[in-house]
């Protein structure tokens, strides 16, 4: 049996280094925001033949004021521009002054609906965050009653400091990636957060739950030891069960087209941060400040 | 569970995946009974798989009082609905969604590449609202302050006008047809024709009647109750008694507020009869001068409502606007109840037909602006249906390969419990009709590995049941139970997750929390239902 317990202070301190990390950069560098949340435009066309280098595309739409441009290649034969919301009219004369191109894919977000955006994500996801505490405190109603007052609280909190500290990574690792790579946060990124938020949620419960049974069970006193034991019981099926989503999603990742695999590797990430915390965090939690 | 309940849910599920199986086949054969309806089932493609566009209008329901304001902006769905229809768009969806107290209307065209043609369409629907007089109301301040402000512009305009009129090289004509604000007479370089004492404005007159000769120009500004004029006297007719009897003026007129013109003007208050009961509209000539009029006939709604609005207004004028635009202001003679109006104005034939034939393909009862619009084309859609279910299959077949692998037969018989829950799922995305998009199809592949980890959960509960010592049924039974509350619970907090994103998202986002849902529901229920049939029929 692996002593995950007296391993728990090396488990939090990989933690609080990956959580130092995130908050730096997403002080530091921000997370950057796409159209979906500030407005703007996304044009994507194809060349039929030769792609034109960027400073001729720029001349070519430098009569319009299209405000900063930022050109992307992306495929053999396609490139993706940024620029400020423009009109209809604004939008046809762009693919006018392009020359002989085909649109494959354009987007134009007002302010308001970006603004608005970016309201309901913040609001998805700390509705979320409450709605499981609740949750999960109710499930583990029992517990109060077996052992002392208040206790299915610590599971409720126990699993939303987890979740926490997904989101956390998750978003630092966007910051990151957005800093270097020019990765945006769309709304597809707060869907895959939220998603996280259920998975990772998921997994903490199927240990808790062991744990409980485990207390029910034996009615021991041993903290310690009856937490050890569940994490020992249940850990097989915690990576099986990540190993399997991940293979699915590395598949959606390398051979499903460019446009999921932001939301997918956000995904991916989080799955791992969300097993892990399930056990470095969560599990630990239930141990914080109690009389021995 | 007796021999013979565990296989009559065999035969169920046999049955039920067999049903799955047929709707899921896009095209049967015809000697399949019921053919025609199981192929009717399609799957719904979202645009970002299709190709398509979506167009985001926001209306201005400011003037609008505030119950009212759902209705109206319903109103202009129904309206634009009708229109697309029109234009032949099949499965278009028309939605309208609260932002920051506005009402936006989103449109989604599948299979529409051409934005322009399709902004054109929606853009050129009129706006036609019938508006009656408000009662007239104190000025505040800041209204009073932006008069000041209009009427010391408008002076500023006139002084520097005048100057170039006095100038000995000024064209006045020219002048007046560039900046005077007086309508008729500015088409015609300010030229008013001749009129005898007694027609104009005090002010006006005595410029014109003494102060100047034949073809001079005031050195200043006349001030009337209209606004700035400048005035240059071209003709005069003189009596046997040496009286200026008529005079030839033109002038250039720059146009100023006051508060009593904007207490009575501008003040148009929504009635709530607007295009959304419009029925028909047709050209027809009037009694008297035979001129173009556009009738109206409104639908049983709007007749009722123009009955009230005409009843009320006796021997007052009620506007119709177009566009934001008051196009006609008549004077209600009497209460109208046949739910007829007519239109008349300085139409010619042609316009009258184009306002006819505009306002008969509907007309919105409230003004729209385009704020974004979205626009895929189709090969970027079948590129990426292509690359995610190949991506989705193969994603499968690794599971599968781990599962066998792990579990050995009873990773098989999960394999197989999964087919059928992939084959059931689909099918429900075809019945509901579950739009799928790309996020829809990541969430459906998510509700897959959540499947899996029902099953997992379970034969690793039975793994440890049989460690016990228990025999292999009993500790089939008891690892089904004991995984139960971790199913459950895992399932119930997604459950809430899915639950929020439908109720937050929008379009995309929505589609994912629906997809996801479904799936996590649908995964509780094979895990525990075929899963542990098939579990129990092969250890017997």
């Amino acid at each position: 049996m692996f002593d995950f317990v007296s391993h728990g202070k090396k488990f939090l301190l990989i933690s609080g280094i990956f959580l130092v990390i995130s908050i730096l950069a997403l002080s530091i560098f921000g997370l950057k925001l796409g159209i979906d949340f500030k407005g703007g435009s996304i044009l994507q066309v194809a060349y039929p033949g030769e792609k034109p280098v960027n400073s001729e595309i720029i001349e070519q739409l430098s009569p319009l004021d299209l405000g900063e441009i930022n050109i992307r290649s992306t495929g053999t034969s396609s490139i993706i521009l940024r620029f400020v919301e423009v009109t209809e009219d604004v939008h046809q004369q762009i693919l006018n002054n392009l020359g002989d191109v085909q649109e494959e894919r354009y987007e134009s977000v007002g302010p308001v609906i970006g603004r608005d955006a970016s309201r309901k994500a913040r609001y998805a996801i700390i509705l979320s965050l409450i709605a499981i505490i609740l949750y999960v405190t109710w499930a583990f109603r029992k517990l109060s009653r077996v052992l002392k007052k208040g206790e299915s609280w610590r599971y409720g909190i126990g699993a939303t400091i987890a979740l926490a500290h997904d989101v956390l990574i998750l978003l630092g690792f966007f910051a990151i990636l957005g800093y270097f790579k020019g990765v945006e946060i769309n709304v597809y990124f707060v869907t895959a957060i939220l998603t996280v938020l259920g998975y990772s949620v998921n997994d903490t419960i199927v240990i808790y739950d062991r744990i409980r049974e485990n207390f029910l069970l034996h009615r021991s006193k041993d903290m310690i030891g009856t937490i050890n034991l569940s994490l020992n019981e249940t850990i097989t099926r915690s990576l099986n069960t990540s190993l399997t989503t991940i293979f699915v999603l590395l598949a959606i990742y390398l051979f499903g087209g460019v446009s999921t695999q932001n939301f997918i590797l956000a995904m991916m990430v989080g799955i791992v941060t969300g097993t892990w915390s399930s056990i470095a965090i969560a599990s630990q939690f239930l141990l914080f400040k109690r009389k021995k | 569970m007796n021999r013979n309940k565990l296989w009559t849910t065999f035969v169920l599920i046999i049955a039920f995946t067999l049903l799955a199986l047929l709707i899921d086949i896009p095209q049967l054969p015809e000697w399949v009974p019921g053919h025609q309806w199981f192929s009717n089932n399609k799957v719904h493609l979202g645009l970002d798989l299709q190709g398509g566009t979506q167009l985001t209008y926001r209306t201005d329901t400011s003037d609008i009082p505030s119950g009212q304001k759902v209705s109206a902006v319903e109103g202009a769905r129904d309206v634009i609905e009708r229109r697309v229809n029109i234009f032949g768009v099949t499965e278009s969806i028309i939605q309208t969604a609260k932002l920051e107290n506005e009402w936006n209307l989103i449109i989604q065209l599948p299979g529409i590449e051409d934005v322009h043609s399709a902004v054109n369409m929606i853009g050129e629907t009129p706006i036609l609202e019938f508006k009656e007089q408000a009662p007239p109301h104190e000025l505040s301040q800041s209204e009073k302050d932006a008069i000041a402000e209009y009427n010391s512009q408008a002076q500023e305009r006139a002084q520097d006008i005048l100057e170039k009129a006095l100038a000995s090289d000024a064209d006045f004509s020219l002048l007046a047809q560039e900046y005077s604000e007086g309508p008729g007479s500015k088409t015609n370089g300010g030229d008013l024709g001749w009129f005898p004492k007694g027609m104009m404005i005090p002010e006006f007159e005595k410029a014109v009647f003494e102060d100047l000769i034949v073809g001079q120009i005031t050195p200043e500004l006349v001030t009337t109750n209209i606004g700035y004029h400048i005035i240059k006297k071209t003709d005069e007719k003189i009596d046997d008694q040496g009286e200026i009897t008529e005079v030839m003026a033109s002038h250039i007129l720059f146009i100023t507020q006051s508060e009593e013109m904007i207490r009575q003007n501008g003040q148009w208050q929504y009635t709530g009869l607007t295009g959304k009961q419009l029925q028909r509209a047709s050209v027809t000539f009037s009694s008297q001068g035979g001129e173009p009029e556009v009738s109206l006939e409104f639908d049983k709604e709007g007749a009722k409502l123009f009955g009230e609005i005409t009843g009320r207004n006796i021997n007052k004028p009620v506007a119709i606007f177009l566009d934001n635009y008051p196009l006609s202001i008549p004077v209600v003679r009497e209460k109208i109840t046949s739910g007829q109006a007519v239109i008349s104005g300085d139409f010619k034939l042609t316009e009258a037909k184009e306002l006819a034939r505009r306002l008969s393909a509907g007309a919105l009862p409230v003004p729209i602006k385009l704020v974004g619009q979205q626009n895929i084309g189709p090969s970027l859609g079948k590129i990426s249906v292509e690359k995610s279910v190949i991506a989705g299959l193969l994603g499968f077949l690794l599971v599968a390969i781990f599962m066998i692998g792990f579990y050995k037969w009873r990773g098989l018989l999960a394999i197989v419990a999964l087919s059928i829950y992939a084959l059931i799922v689909l099918a429900l995305y075809k019945l509901i009709p579950v739009t799928l998009t790309l996020a829809g199809v990541a969430g459906f592949i998510i509700s897959l590995g959540m499947a899996v980890d029902a099953n997992i959960l379970i034969f690793e509960r039975i793994k440890d049941e049989r460690r016990l010592g228990k025999p292999l049924s009993v500790a089939i039974d008891d690892g089904f139970r004991h995984a139960w509350t971790a199913i459950r619970d895992g399932n119930i907090t997604t459950l809430i997750v899915c639950f929020i994103l439908y109720q937050f998202g929008s379009g995309l986002v929505r589609g994912f929390g629906l997809t996801l849902g479904i799936g996590v529901l649908l995964s509780m229920l094979t895990a525990i239902v075929v899963t542990r049939t098939f579990l129990r029929i092969t250890t017997r």
